[in-house]
Parts: C-alpha cells; sequence; structure tokens
C-alpha cells in the first residue's frame, strides 16, 4: 500500500507538525492563474462511513496527485440524499471548485417521486467511480438460507425485507421479483447500508436488499443469493446467480453508480476548467494507483468503471423512467 | 387547588404563550400531514392529538383562575422594565444582531463586536478597556481554533480574508 | 480464557501502555474537541483523517479510541459548569451537574462525573471483551418493538420531570415530541412541518436544539446575578479537598457507577441506539428506584452518576458488534470501520480468529486510556470549576457565542445558528413562564428515535397495533416499564405515610 507509511515516536511529533502545518497552509500552495488553485469542496449526499465515503476517499487519494491539491468532503445527509443535491445546487458556488459526489441510481429515483426545487437538467454526471448491481443477501444465521427457502416461507406470511429507503434500484428489483413470483413482499426502510445489513443479520427482517459493495464490505456475517444485474464479482457474492438468469426475466441492470457530478452553469462558464476535471478525472482512473486505493478500502475490483457524460446521462434518464413506473409503491400513494 | 392569598395574582398571560404556540405549531403540522401516506400520520396525530388535549385543559384550567380572580392576563412574569434595566433586552438584540450579520461582517469581526458590545451593555459601560480585551482575544481564539486550524465553513469577511493573505505572504 | 489469549491480553496491554505518547495528547485533544458544542469525536477523527491513515495500524487505532473515551468525558464539563452539553450523549448530565455547579459544588460535580466516566468506562470495557459473543447476541434480540419499550423508559422521564405541574409538564413535553417530529416520515420521506425549509428535512438537528434550550436561555437568566454561584455556595479557594469529596461521594455510590454503566452497555451494543437514549434511560432508572427521587434535579450525585456512568458504557458498548458482528453501533464506530478497512483489516466473525491482536487491542487501547484519563484529569477540575465564579457579565455573553457557534459546528449551515438562538428564546420563555425545557428537550431528542422504531413495528406488521405485544422480550420489558412507573409511586406514598405520622 503505498499510502501506508509507518511512524515511530521519533517521527510522530515531527509529522504531526508538518501534516498540520501543510492542513493549515494548504491554500499557500498556490499556483498563479491555473486551475486548480484551491482545494476542491465535495458535496456527499450521504452520511460518513459508509459507502460513498469509502470510494470517495479512494478516488481522491488519486485524483489530488494529478490536480495537486485536496478535495475536502462535506457530508449532507437526509431526505434520501435530497438535501446534499438541494444544498449543492442553491448554495454551492458554480465554479467548478465545488463537486458533488451523488448515486445515480437511489439519488436520482428521488426525482422522479418528487422533483427537486431546482431543474433536473441543471446538474449533471460526468464521471463515474464504480458501478454496482444491487443484491439480495440473508443473515449468516438466517433460517432462510436459500431462495427456494424464501419462496417457501413467502407462501405463509408476508415476509418483511429490508432496503435502505423505498426510492432504491434495489427496491425496485425486489418489487419486480415479487411481480414475477406472484408474491408480496413487505419493504422496510431501514435508513442506509450499515442499518440494511444489520437488519439482515439481527433478524430485523427476513432479508435485505443493498448494493452488492456494502454486502461485500459485510464480510462473512451475510450471505448473498441473488443479484439485480451480472455478478461480475463472482465469489464475493457467494456465486450468486442474476434475476435474469434465475428467473428467466429480462430486467434492465439495478444499479448503484457512484459518479462525481457538477452544475451545468460551471461547464458553460468554464469550458476549460471543466474540460480539466474531465481529463484528469479519466487519467486517474486509468492510474494502477487508483486499483491500489480502491482495493484497500475494500472495493470490487471488478466495480472499478469508468464512465463519461453521455454514458452517465443515459442512465440517469433510464432511474427517471424507472421511478415514474414503480411511484405508487414506493411514495405509498 | 388550594390558593394561597398573600401571592399576588398569577400571571396566566406568560404561562399562555407555550401553549398557544404548541396549538398553532400542532395545526400547521396536521395541515402539512393531511394529505400525506399514513406512515407520516399515524405517531403526530396521536403525539399532537394529546398535546391538543393537554393544551385545551390548561386553557380551561386558565379561564378558572381568571373568572375567580385568582390570575391575570398579566405578562409580568415573562417581561418587566427589569429586563431593560439588567440590560436583557440589550442582550438579546445583540444575539439577533450576531446572528443576522455574521454573514456580512465574517466569523472573527462579529464575534469581537458582539462579545465587547454585550459585555459593555451588561457591565453599563465599566470597564470598558478589559472588555476589548477580552473580547479580542476571544475572539482571536474562535479564529485560530474554527478558521485557522480547523477550516469550518464559518462566514468569512474582511478580517479573515485579509488574515489569509498575511498567511499566504507571510 | 484460555491461556494463549491471556498471553495475548498481557502483550497487548504492555504494547498499549507503550503508546502514551499518543494517548496522552490525544486525550487533552480529545477532551477540548468534547467540551466545544457539536465538535464530536466522530467529527474530529474526519478532520484529522489525513493523520490518522498515515499512522500505522495500531497508532491510528489507539489514537481514535482515545480520542472518543476522552471527547465523550470532555462533553460532561462544559455541561455541568455551564449548562451546555455539546453532545445529545451530555444531554441528560446537566440535569443534576448544573444545579450542583450553581451551588458552589462545581469542583466536586466534576470530580463526580470523572469517578462515574472512568469507572463505567473501565469496567464495561473489561466486561465487553469477558463477554463480548454473548453481548453481541443482544442485538439478535433488541428489534424494533423490543426498542419501542426502551425508548419509553426514556421518555417516561417527561412524567417524572414534571411532577409538580402535570399539565404543564405534559405540555412541554408533547411539544417537544411534536418538534421531534418535524422532517421527512421514516418510511415514505414525505416532508412534515418543515415550514418548507430544507434543512429542516432531515428532522431539527439536535445540538442547535440542546444548546439552545439549556445554554442560551440559561445565559439571559443568569444575568440577574453576579456569578452562576449562589450567594450561600460562594466557593472557597480552590483546594483538594472538593476533589476528594467528589471521588468520595461517587465510591460511596460504586453499585449505582456499575448498574447505570451497564446499562449503557447494553444499549450501546444494539445497533444504532446511543448514548442519548442510554443516558436517559440510566437517568430514568436511578430515579426510579432511588430511596429519594426527589432529590433528582436538584443537584443530587446519583442524578449525575447516572448519565455518565451509561455514556461511557456505551462508548465500549459500540465497539462489541463493530468487532464481533462487523457492523458499526455509531458513527464514530462507522469511522473506525472506515480506517480499518484501509488498512486491510476485515471486521466480523473471523477478526478474532485472523487479527486478535487488532481486536484486543481496541478493548485494551480503551482501558487504557480510561486509567490514564483518570490519572490525568481528576487534579485539573480544581481549576475548571473557576469558570462558575467568572461574572456573568462576562460569561453570559461567552456563553452565547460559545453556543452559536457550536449550533453551526456539526452540519456547517447558518440556519442553525438562526435555530440555537430560536430555540434559545424557546427556553428562555419556558422558563420564566414554568414549563421544563429538560421536558421539552427529552420530547425533541427521543421522539424521533421513538417514531422510528414504531414506524418500523408497524410497516413490519402491516398496521396491526397488537405488534407492540409480538414478542416475549418485549412483553418481558413492557413489564418491567410498567413496573418502573407504579413502584415508584408505590414507594413514594409508603415514604409519605412513614414521614406525615412523626410531622403531623
Amino acid at each position: 500500500m503505498s499510502m501506508k507509511q509507518t511512524i515511530n515516536r521519533r517521527t510522530l511529533l515531527g509529522t504531526g507538525a508538518a501534516a498540520a502545518a501543510l492542513t493549515l497552509a494548504t491554500p499557500g500552495l498556490v499556483r498563479a492563474n491555473t486551475f486548480p488553485d484551491r482545494n476542491f469542496s465535495v458535496y456527499i449526499p450521504t452520511a460518513e462511513g459508509g459507502g460513498a465515503d469509502r470510494n470517495f476517499r479512494a478516488f481522491s487519494s488519486v485524483w489530488k496527485t494529478r490536480l495537486g491539491v485536496d478535495f475536502e468532503p462535506g457530508f449532507y445527509p437526509g431526505a434520501s440524499g435530497r438535501v446534499g443535491y438541494e444544498i449543492y445546487m442553491g448554495k454551492a458556488e458554480p465554479d467548478c471548485y465545488n463537486l458533488l459526489f451523488g448515486n445515480v441510481g437511489p439519488e436520482v429515483l428521488n426525482w422522479a417521486l418528487q422533483p427537486p426545487t431546482f431543474g433536473i437538467d441543471d446538474y449533471i454526471y460526468f464521471g463515474q467511480v464504480d458501478k454496482d448491481p444491487c443484491c439480495l443477501f440473508v443473515g449468516a444465521e438466517s433460517p432462510l438460507q436459500t431462495m427456494d427457502d424464501i419462496f417457501a416461507a413467502s407462501k405463509t406470511r408476508k415476509l418483511n425485507v429490508g432496503t435502505s429507503r423505498m426510492a432504491h434500484p434495489a427496491s425496485i428489483g425486489l418489487l419486480a421479483l415479487g411481480d414475477k413470483l406472484g408474491v408480496d413482499f413487505n419493504l422496510i426502510p431501514l435508513q442506509g447500508g450499515k442499518g440494511t445489513v444489520a437488519g439482515a443479520v439481527t433478524g430485523e427482517v427476513d432479508f435485505s436488499v443493498l448494493t452488492s459493495g456494502s454486502v461485500i464490505a459485510a464480510g462473512d456475517s451475510v450471505k448473498t443469493l441473488l443479484v439485480f444485474g451480472n455478478n461480475i464479482a463472482g465469489e464475493a457474492l457467494d456465486n450468486a446467480p442474476s434475476i435474469n438468469d434465475a428467473y428467466g426475466m429480462d430486467l434492465p441492470e439495478m444499479l448503484s453508480t457512484r459518479a462525481f457530478g457538477i452544475h451545468q452553469k460551471a461547464i458553460d462558464d468554464f469550458p476549460d476548467r471543466f474540460e480539466v476535471l474531465t481529463r484528469t478525472f479519466k487519467e486517474s482512473h486509468e492510474d494502477p494507483a487508483l486499483m491500489e486505493a480502491y482495493i484497500a478500502t475494500k472495493g470490487q475490483p471488478e466495480y472499478l468503471v469508468y464512465a463519461g457524460v453521455e454514458e452517465l446521462a443515459v442512465e440517469k434518464q433510464a432511474m427517471l423512467d424507472l421511478g415514474a413506473e414503480y411511484k405508487a409503491l414506493l411514495t405509498g400513494a | 387547588m388550594p390558593s394561597d392569598h398573600h401571592k399576588p395574582p398569577r400571571q396566566i398571560g406568560g404561562e399562555l404563550v407555550i401553549p398557544i404556540l404548541a396549538v398553532g405549531f400542532t395545526i400547521y403540522f396536521f395541515s402539512t400531514i393531511w394529505n400525506s401516506p399514513w406512515t407520516a400520520q399515524v405517531s403526530t396525530f396521536m403525539v399532537g392529538g394529546i398535546l391538543l388535549l393537554v393544551c385545551a385543559i390548561f386553557f380551561v384550567r386558565a379561564g378558572i383562575w381568571l373568572v375567580r380572580g385568582e390570575g391575570t392576563l398579566g405578562v409580568g412574569n415573562l417581561f418587566t422594565m427589569d429586563d431593560i434595566r439588567t440590560g436583557r433586552i440589550g442582550l438579546l438584540l445583540t444575539t439577533i444582531a450576531y446572528v443576522m450579520f455574521i454573514d456580512t461582517l465574517g466569523f472573527t469581526l462579529m464575534t469581537f463586536l458582539f462579545l465587547a458590545v454585550s459585555m459593555l451593555i451588561l457591565a453599563k459601560g465599566k470597564n470598558a478597556g478589559f472588555i476589548t480585551m477580552v473580547s479580542a482575544a476571544m475572539a482571536l481564539t474562535g479564529w485560530a481554533v474554527f478558521i485557522w486550524a480547523f477550516d469550518t465553513r464559518f462566514p468569512r469577511g474582511w478580517f479573515e480574508t485579509t488574515m489569509k493573505a498575511v498567511l499566504a505572504n507571510g | 480464557m484460555d491461556s494463549s489469549t491471556a498471553s495475548i491480553l498481557v502483550e497487548v496491554f504492555f504494547e498499549t501502555i507503550g503508546y502514551w505518547y499518543i494517548i496522552i495528547p490525544t486525550i487533552l485533544l480529545g477532551l477540548i474537541v468534547g467540551g466545544i458544542p457539536g465538535f464530536s469525536a466522530a467529527n474530529t477523527i474526519i478532520i484529522l483523517m489525513p493523520l490518522t491513515l498515515a499512522l500505522d495500524l495500531q497508532s491510528g487505532l489507539v489514537f481514535m479510541i482515545s480520542l472518543y473515551c476522552a471527547a465523550r468525558m470532555g462533553a460532561g464539563i462544559p455541561a455541568i459548569l455551564v449548562n451546555i452539553p455539546g453532545t445529545a450523549g451530555a444531554a441528560a448530565t446537566p440535569l443534576d451537574g448544573y444545579p450542583m455547579a450553581k451551588q458552589g459544588k462545581g469542583q466536586q460535580a466534576l470530580a463526580i462525573s470523572f469517578v462515574a466516566s472512568c469507572i463505567g468506562g473501565l469496567l464495561t470495557t473489561i466486561i465487553a471483551l469477558a463477554t463480548m459473543p454473548i453481548l453481541a447476541r443482544v442485538g439478535f434480540y433488541m428489534h424494533s418493538v423490543e426498542m419501542i419499550v426502551v425508548m419509553l423508559f426514556g421518555i417516561s422521564l417527561i412524567a417524572s420531570i414534571a411532577a409538580q405541574d402535570m399539565v404543564k409538564g405534559l405540555i412541554a413535553g408533547f411539544l417537544g415530541l411534536m418538534i421531534g417530529s418535524i422532517g421527512t416520515d421514516v418510511v415514505y420521506a414525505t416532508p412534515r412541518g418543515t415550514f418548507g425549509i430544507l434543512e429542516l428535512y432531515d428532522g431539527v438537528p439536535l445540538i442547535p436544539a440542546l444548546v439552545g434550550l439549556f445554554a442560551v436561555s440559561e445565559a439571559f437568566v443568569i444575568i440577574e446575578k453576579r456569578v452562576i454561584v449562589t450567594h450561600e455556595g460562594e466557593p472557597k479557594a480552590p483546594n483538594w479537598s472538593d476533589t476528594f469529596e467528589g471521588v468520595n461521594i461517587a465510591l460511596k455510590r460504586w453499585v449505582h457507577i456499575v448498574w447505570t454503566s451497564i446499562i449503557g452497555l447494553v444499549i450501546g451494543v444494539i445497533p444504532g441506539a446511543g448514548a442519548s437514549i442510554a443516558s436517559f434511560v440510566a437517568y430514568q432508572q436511578s430515579r426510579s428506584f432511588s430511596e429519594t427521587p426527589e432529590l433528582y434535579g436538584t443537584g443530587h450525585p446519583e442524578g449525575l452518576i447516572a448519565p455518565e456512568a451509561a455514556n461511557n458504557g456505551v462508548t465500549s458498548g459500540t465497539l462489541v458488534p463493530l468487532l464481533v458482528l462487523g457492523i458499526p453501533g455509531g458513527a464514530t464506530a462507522a469511522i473506525m470501520l472506515v480506517v480499518m478497512q484501509f488498512h486491510g483489516v476485515s471486521f466480523g466473525p473471523s477478526l478474532f480468529e485472523d487479527q486478535p491482536k487488532v481486536g484486543y487491542g481496541m478493548f485494551m487501547a480503551m482501558a487504557v486510556s480510561y486509567v490514564i484519563m483518570f490519572l490525568t484529569i481528576l487534579p485539573l477540575s480544581r481549576y475548571m470549576s473557576r469558570v462558575t465564579t467568572i461574572p456573568t457579565i462576562y460569561l453570559a455573553p461567552m456563553i452565547i457565542a460559545f453556543t452559536l457557534v457550536g449550533g453551526f459546528v456539526p452540519r456547517e449551515y447558518m440556519f442553525d445558528m438562526y435555530l440555537a438562538l430560536g430555540f434559545g428564546v424557546l427556553g428562555y420563555i419556558a422558563r420564566r413562564t414554568g414549563y421544563h425545557v429538560a421536558a421539552i428537550l427529552i420530547g425533541v431528542i427521543l421522539g424521533p428515535l421513538l417514531e422510528k422504531y414504531f414506524l418500523w413495528s408497524l410497516k413490519k406488521s402491516d398496521g396491526d397495533i397488537m405488534v407492540l405485544f409480538s414478542s416475549t422480550l418485549g412483553n418481558i420489558l413492557w413489564v418491567a416499564f410498567a413496573m418502573s412507573i407504579i413502584l415508584p409511586i408505590v414507594l413514594g406514598m409508603r415514604r409519605k405515610r412513614k414521614l406525615e405520622v412523626p410531622a403531623e
């Protein structure tokens, strides 16, 4: 691991002081008239300590070496990520120094259910860090250990299924499965990935659905049974089959896509800055150091896939369409 | 409830402020969830219902005291001329000014002004030199901790911009 | 415990002691950031994340743990001395701590809090270490239904606090619960009662509410007096005897420390539950089974011991689900998880087989931190308590500035400063007209948590209210809850009868 270094007592004070001096004097790294000449603020619409936090740190650790300035994350959880976006769009200066690090899956789904105060096209996603399919999993000690167990149990009672939030691709995947099997699942929003994993492990719910990256990070305490997309992670997801293969369906992949976003106005006003961002983003993606950092933060190597402005726009639209289709079920209307 | 005849009548006007606020807020709250899914309503209708009920009981009780002459609609327990004398109103005004102008003047300068002016009001103008020194020291400590060391997003003003330039060049 | 585990423990113990050069400065840092309202351990670890990641695994771990413990303890200091609870976990601390400070017993109160925190923290660390596999099972039984009852233990405090005037107490408490309901609903994220304000979608932020209701309102009240300490309680010159008196008071009540810290530990191991629940539940339990419930809220040592022992019990409790199940119990634990994963440590059932020294090391770091903290902080209490003798003409504006700033820090929204001021005005009106701010606050803090568990239960049962009585453990808790309500009334009546006979 390249970033890791061992510090003993003698060097601690020196390093501590250096680190402090560096933190305090970062604006001192001014390079006149070049972009960027100061740190970026990154608006992350979820809580710290989650999957977005891990991915952001891995990616920015590489990206910052190319840009010569640091990325300062600000976490704005609340109302399913809505608060973070509203604050980013409403309060952050559109100058290419303020970026968004969001999730194209669940967060765009919000707009389909309840439109934001800003125009949906007023921001775009420009760089995908990674994408992972959602999956269905049980706790290691759950009495339900196979899809057949789940199917049998769902005939006798309505099963409770943990999900991070109602407006989430994983919830849509489960509802589609329920449609196909002709059973009714009861979605329980457990407010975030941590709660969703904990719910399945401790038996608060019968099983859970979530983005598979967080499920892999949970290790042995859970077992994956089905993937709402292609299982490119294989063993890490217990070789669970894809929903389309297992049940002969043709559901689009239910993805959680972590990507950097930016104000459309910033692109219009500062096209040269945006060019620097997209170029260095792509370069960082190709840097072997990224894979190293990504794996170090428990990322699944197969999920680290680049995508740019066009692909992300297509995915954003797909989420809006799915949201419109399942609106009634997800809002309780 | 046996009333103590030596006491001045109870100042019910002041005591009614909180229940009236509570009723107003609850009614507003209900209006926002009237057409919402049951999950948004169930516990708030329960809590709000009880709140309206206890407020109603209090209003009835207050009415009885008023009729019996055991209380008045006075607000003496909430506000007296003493509040001006002690500088409480002054402190309230400086506090409001603090949050209103911190955005324009910046964290450090506004904190200094707030501390100095409030202390001067409370001290009735005495010890002005000492107060200025204490306020400046506090404001600078605040700047050192929140702006310089931890780099929080407190509003930046003239002082912060100047210091940043000084630190960058010095 | 077999011999290999024992030898690992001994080895880890000496290794941890060897990190004194990290622990001591970190404790000082933790006490300071803990004392600043809004600056939690979690926030600080995030801010210092680059440094943490640069340290090697063991140093980073020792750093985070001692910061966590020290910040928890630091939060109690302003809560006691100037009525500013800096975190939700310290919200119950001023209930009896601040009255003590007002009586000129600030130094004793600090000593009591330090002893309760350290013994509570140390003891629960040892218990957690010894019974980890069993404790980790608690989360498997405490589901949303059971948690509803646990929350009710805490919320029932409203009624006890409101004892003198039940109607006004209930108005305050239910107003608090109503304010706590502001924000989107747990299931379908429908915004409610937000006045259209974006910053309220996530509910009322706790720190602005906390500092506004308690500290800002108090600042407007104390200017009537020359100093916080009442005239009769005017303190003597700084002396050691007050500190020892406090230590003595706390040690005499060691049984109390033990059981309230265990309440904290058990609540701490439940993923998602936290220090605020634990400290209120511990306070309520302590009061229910007390011989002198009427003394609570007037500066009763037990009313201070209970929340402080409990919230430090939570500190060790949150490590258990993290280490045994791989599920972080709270915000700080979640960040520890990120840092540990960065170093390639995977948590969960296999941790103690693959890297036992990491697992045991975390508990050991906690135990050593508590011991070192006790030795370093206790002598300081005689100086800290001098804060209460600063003339209020200087202190009141400082408290206001300090707390409004603290209201801003956690989310860094300007709106939160206005909110803290708004809560300050509400708290001031409440104080002047005889409504309990503590009752409002309990509603604001515990209300949203209660609603969350309630809605989960209802959603799970498709809206059947009988779900509340559907689990055996839940029903046992219901009975215990009923007992803890009825018993004090019965005991109180019996005591009254005894007292009345000679009095009349």
